[in-house]
């Protein structure tokens, strides 16, 4: 049993590592940011060790940069992550079993990455559970904080490694997490709605975070509209 | 570090936590309830926000290289096969100037 989850653990230590690479190098960058808006180095691994979200803490640095609101900084920030409700609500099988506090501790190291591989292989493979996701996290995280101090540390400019694809990494490790999620024809009509939603919010302006939420939210919309025409009878 | 540092670090560590906390409340009380088909659905339709929301308003070779991505993820279904590809296809589009 010891074995067992010690093994899921580690698949999910070498499963998250290509997707680790890719989050350092933003990491990297926003250590350079908060560096610069007046961060110590420690200040900034504290930051990321305590709040663990990448793209709110980017905006949190931003809005405080330009205008030292703290509140309204860290709101905004945190409105970003909104799609954790959701995301963490979806983990409630995987985290069945463990105690309060090991919950608490696994949200905390949950992120989009390896939450997403998580789900994705555990739809291929049910035994895949929650030490898979304790164990691609605690890589996440390792490296977000690594990755975010050595940029405050170092200060100095990457190349710009988003032109040899470094960015697409993420949406082409997206895509294949999709394939892995994909139920059959059912899923089609929410999955459609939930893209079209998406892409059309982004183009308006909207942040991407707000538009993932609205997305999502659409697309489980869709999904119950659809399975309740379902029941109908004809 | 200032007192204003010390507190943008502190409330954004209590709201991004709190805000999983939550997930983890309506995780529990949505599993026991008749809408518990919406954690089954949820996973999909956030990694479609995910992928559409990096999309968007992208040039056509973004896209392109999302489409080899997608048709790689298809045959495979392999993530790693997926961003080698992926990555490889976009960084060829961007070499022949797309």
């Amino acid at each position: 049993m010891v074995l067992d989850t010690l093994s899921s653990m580690k698949h999910g230590i070498i499963a998250i590592l290509p997707l680790a690479a890719g989050a350092a190098v933003y990491g990297f960058a926003f250590g350079l940011l908060a560096a610069q808006v007046g961060f110590p180095w420690w200040g900034v691994a504290l930051m990321s060790s305590f709040v663990h979200a990448g793209s709110s803490q980017i905006v949190a640095v931003e809005q405080f940069a330009g205008s030292s609101a703290v509140i309204g900084a860290a709101l905004a920030g945190a409105a970003l992550n909104l799609r954790y409700i959701g995301i963490v609500a979806s983990l409630s099988d995987v985290l069945s079993g463990l105690s309060l506090r090991a919950k608490l501790i696994v949200i905390h190291i949950t992120g989009d990455e390896n939450w997403a591989l998580t789900m994705s292989e555990r739809a291929k493979n049910p035994e895949v559970g929650a030490a898979f996701l304790i164990g691609s996290g605690l890589v996440m995280i390792s490296v977000w904080t690594a990755s975010t101090t050595f940029g405050a540390v170092v200060g100095a400019a990457l190349p710009n490694l988003e032109k040899f694809g470094l960015g697409f990494a993420f949406t082409a490790a997206f895509i294949a997490m999709a394939r892995g999620l994909w139920r059959g024809p059912s899923n089609s009509g929410p999955w459609l709605v939930s893209f079209v939603v998406t892409v059309a919010i982004v183009l308006l302006g909207m942040p991407k975070a707000y538009a993932i939420v609205a997305g999502s939210v659409c697309g489980l919309a869709a999904s119950y509209l659809m399975k309740t025409q379902r029941k109908l009878p004809a | 570090m200032t007192f204003p540092f010390w507190m943008l670090i502190a409330v954004l560590a209590v709201a991004a936590f709190s805000i999983r906390v939550l997930g983890l409340l309506a995780g529990e009380s949505i599993k026991s309830s008749r809408h518990s088909w919406m954690l089954d659905d949820l996973p999909g339709l956030i990694v479609v926000s995910l992928v559409a929301s990096s999309l968007a308003g992208q040039p056509v070779g973004t896209w392109l290289a999302a489409g080899v991505a997608f048709f790689i993820a298809y045959v495979t279904n392999h993530v790693i096969w997926t961003m080698c590809a992926g990555v490889a296809a976009y960084a060829g589009l961007v070499w022949f100037g797309f």
